[in-house]
C-alpha cells in the first residue's frame, strides 16, 4: 500500500466517521456504518479504521436499540476481527461478552457475525471464555437449528473451539431441554443431539 | 456430457440437498438505497447491506437462465472466472416463466467472487441473469476451510503491510540522514515513490483478494496534486458490489474552500482535529469519541448550528480515478481468459434478444 495514497484513504475513511458521529439522521447514520462495515472487509483498510477507533464504533453499536446499527456493527465486527492487530482492540474493549449477548439476537445476519466473531477472538488465552457452558449449550442448540449457515458455524465451533469433553458435558446439561428460545428444532431433538454430536466428534 | 468433472454427482451427498430449498432471505435483491450524499453516491445505486464472509461462497446460484438448452454455454462462461467443481438444475427452486435455476460450485471463494460480479445483472441468451452466494449449501467442512482461508489471508495481508512499513520507514530514514530536507514535500514524495513502486506487486497480488478496487493513486509530485482540475467524488463499485466511494479530481478552489470550510473548521470537535489545508500532507491520528463523550458533546452543543457534512454536496479532495477498474485474476491463464470474457461477452451481447413471454415492468436491482 503506497503511503501516499494513504492520506487520501484515511481522510475518506476519517469523514465517514465524521459523518456517523455528527449527523442526526438514523438513515445517514445506518448508510455509513454499513460503508464502515463493507470497508471493514478489506486488509487494506483495516489499519486505518483502528486508527479511527472503527471497533470501539462497532462495539458501541451492539447496544443500540436500531437493529439495524447492531446488524451492521456486528457485520464490522466480524469483517474487523480477521486482522489479529484488530482482534487484540476488541479483546481489550471486552468484546467478547458485548458479541456473546448478539447471540441472542432475533436477526440471523446478526447471530451468524456473533458466531464467526467469537471464533475469530479465540485465542488460547481467550479459549476458556469463549467455551464457557452457557456459549457451549447455545452453540449446541444451534447446531440443530434449521438454518443451514447456522447449523454449520455452530458446529465448526463446538469442532473448533473447544474439547470434545467440554462438548460432552454442555450437552449433559442439554439434555431435558426439548426447545430453544426462538430456534425451531427439529422433532425428536434428544436423539438428533446425540447422533449429531456422535458424528460431529 | 461431460464439462469439466463431475457433471453427474450431486453437490452434496448430503439428503437434505434435495430438499425443497426455501428462499432464503439474502438471495432477495433488496430495495436500493436513493438516499445517500453526493459524495458517498455510488455508480450504481444499491441497497444497505453489510458483506461479511457467512454471506459469500464457492456456491453460486444462478437464476433467470432461458430454458432454451444453454446450460453447457452457462457453465462455460462461469469457468471463465475460474474451475467448476460441479453443477445441477436446481429445478424445485421457484423460477421464473420459461427461466432456469443453477447451482454452480466453484473450487476457489475468488472465482465465485468474480463470476457474480461479472454475471450478476447481465443478458444471457435473452435473459437477465441474478447470481448469488448460496452458502446454506455448503457442509460443515466447507464452511470451516472457507473461514481457515479468509483468516490465513488477513493474516498474509497482514505480515506484507508490517514488512512495507518498515521498509518504507527504512528509505524514509535514510533519505533523511543523507540530504537535508528541503521541504516536507519533498520526503512524501520520495517515499511515495519508493513505496508505490515496491507495492505494485504486492498489490496486484492482493488486490485480487480485495473487495474494493484500490482507492485511485496519488498523483507523484506534491505540486502537482494542485495543478490537477475537475476533480470530484464518483462512486465507485467495489467487487463484491457494495457501494463506496473513490475519489476523483476536484477543482483546486474548492479543495481550498474546503478544508477552510466554516462548517468543519468551526465546529468544536473535543478531542478532535480538523483536517489542514494542505490535502495530501501526512496521516494525521484523529481519535474517534465514544458514545458517552458524543453525548456530552451533543448536550454542550446543542445551541450551536452544526452544519450537517451529509447534507452537503461538496465534494471531497482526491486525485483522479483510473479509468476502468481491471479484473486481476489469480495467474496468468486466468488473465488469458479475462480477456476472452471481453470478446465473448460482446459476442453474447450481441445475439438478438428472444422474445420472452414475461417480463417484469420493474427493472433488476442489484444487492
Amino acid at each position: 500500500m503506497s503511503s501516499t495514497e494513504a492520506p487520501e484513504r484515511f481522510e475518506y475513511l476519517q469523514s465517514l466517521v465524521t459523518e456517523f458521529q455528527d449527523t442526526d439522521s438514523e438513515e445517514a447514520k445506518e448508510q455509513v456504518l454499513a460503508n464502515l462495515a463493507n470497508f471493514a472487509y478489506d486488509p487494506k483498510n483495516m489499519e486505518y479504521l483502528r486508527e479511527l477507533q472503527v471497533p470501539d464504533l462497532f462495539l458501541d453499536m451492539l447496544t443500540e436499540e436500531n437493529q439495524n446499527f447492531v446488524e451492521f456493527g456486528m457485520g464490522g465486527l466480524c469483517n474487523l476481527s480477521m486482522d489479529p492487530e484488530c482482534r487484540e482492540v476488541i479483546l481489550q474493549s471486552g468484546g467478547i461478552s458485548l458479541v456473546t449477548n448478539c447471540l441472542s439476537n432475533r436477526r440471523e445476519e446478526t447471530v451468524l457475525s456473533a458466531v464467526t466473531t467469537l471464533m475469530n477472538l479465540a485465542t488460547p488465552a481467550t479459549r476458556p471464555q469463549i467455551s464457557e457452558p452457557g456459549i457451549l449449550q447455545c452453540m449446541l442448540r444451534f447446531s440443530l437449528a434449521e438454518s443451514p449457515r447456522l447449523r454449520n458455524l455452530a458446529a465448526v465451533f463446538l469442532q473448533d473451539c473447544c474439547s470434545e469433553e467440554q462438548v460432552r458435558q454442555a450437552q449433559q446439561q442439554t439434555e431435558g431441554r426439548q426447545t430453544a428460545v426462538g430456534i425451531p428444532l427439529p422433532k425428536g431433538e434428544s436423539q438428533k443431539v446425540k447422533e449429531a454430536h456422535i458424528s460431529q466428534n | 456430457m461431460h464439462f469439466l468433472t463431475n457433471m453427474a454427482a450431486p453437490v452434496n451427498n448430503r439428503s437434505d440437498c434435495w430438499r425443497v430449498p426455501e428462499v432464503y432471505k439474502h438471495h432477495e435483491q433488496q430495495r436500493v438505497c436513493i438516499s445517500r450524499p453526493k459524495y458517498r453516491e455510488g455508480r450504481k445505486a444499491k441497497a444497505v447491506k453489510v458483506y461479511t464472509i457467512n454471506l459469500e461462497s464457492r456456491y453460486l446460484m444462478v437464476q433467470g437462465v432461458p430454458a432454451i438448452g444453454v446450460m453447457t454455454e452457462l457453465i462455460q462462461l462461469c469457468a471463465l472466472y475460474g474451475s467448476v467443481e460441479e453443477y445441477r438444475p436446481l429445478d424445485e427452486y421457484p423460477a421464473e416463466e420459461f427461466t432456469e435455476v443453477y447451482l454452480v460450485k466453484f473450487q476457489k471463494l475468488t472465482s465465485a467472487r468474480a463470476a457474480k460480479r461479472n454475471m450478476d445483472e447481465k443478458s444471457f441468451y435473452g435473459g437477465v441473469l441474478h447470481v448469488c452466494y448460496v452458502p446454506e449449501y455448503e457442509t460443515v467442512e466447507d464452511t470451516r476451510l472457507k473461514l481457515q482461508d479468509r483468516r490465513s489471508y488477513i493474516a498474509r495481508a497482514a505480515r506484507s503491510r508490517a514488512k512495507q512499513r518498515e521498509k518504507t520507514e527504512a528509505t524514509q530514514e535514510s533519505l533523511v540522514l543523507s540530504e537535508a530536507p528541503t521541504s516536507s514535500d519533498k520526503i512524501s514524495t520520495s517515499r511515495g515513490i519508493t513505496s508505490r513502486n515496491e507495492d505494485t506487486g504486492e498489490a496486484l497480488s492482493l488486490s485480487h483478494y480485495s473487495e474494493f478496487p484500490p482507492l485511485p493513486l496519488p498523483p507523484q509530485e506534491h505540486c502537482s496534486f494542485r495543478q490537477k482540475s475537475h476533480r470530484r467524488l464518483v462512486p465507485t463499485e467495489d467487487k463484491m458490489g457494495t457501494l463506496h466511494n473513490a475519489f476523483y479530481n476536484v477543482e483546486q478552489q474548492q479543495v481550498d474552500s474546503l478544508s477552510s470550510n466554516p462548517t468543519t473548521s468551526n465546529r468544536e470537535q473535543g478531542t478532535e482535529s480538523r483536517l489542514g489545508p494542505n490535502p495530501g500532507s501526512g496521516v494525521r491520528f484523529i481519535p474517534r469519541i465514544t458514545n458517552l463523550e458524543s453525548r456530552k458533546r451533543k448536550v454542550e452543543e446543542s445551541g450551536e448550528t452544526a452544519a450537517n457534512v451529509s447534507g452537503e454536496n461538496e465534494p471531497l479532495i482526491g486525485p483522479k480515478l483510473p479509468e476502468a477498474a481491471k479484473l486481476d485474476m489469480e495467474d496468468e491463464s486466468l488473465n488469458t481468459t479475462v480477456g476472452l470474457i471481453r470478446s465473448t461477452m460482446k459476442q453474447v451481447g450481441s445475439v438478438p434478444d428472444l422474445k420472452t413471454a414475461k417480463k417484469k415492468a420493474k427493472p433488476r436491482r442489484r444487492i
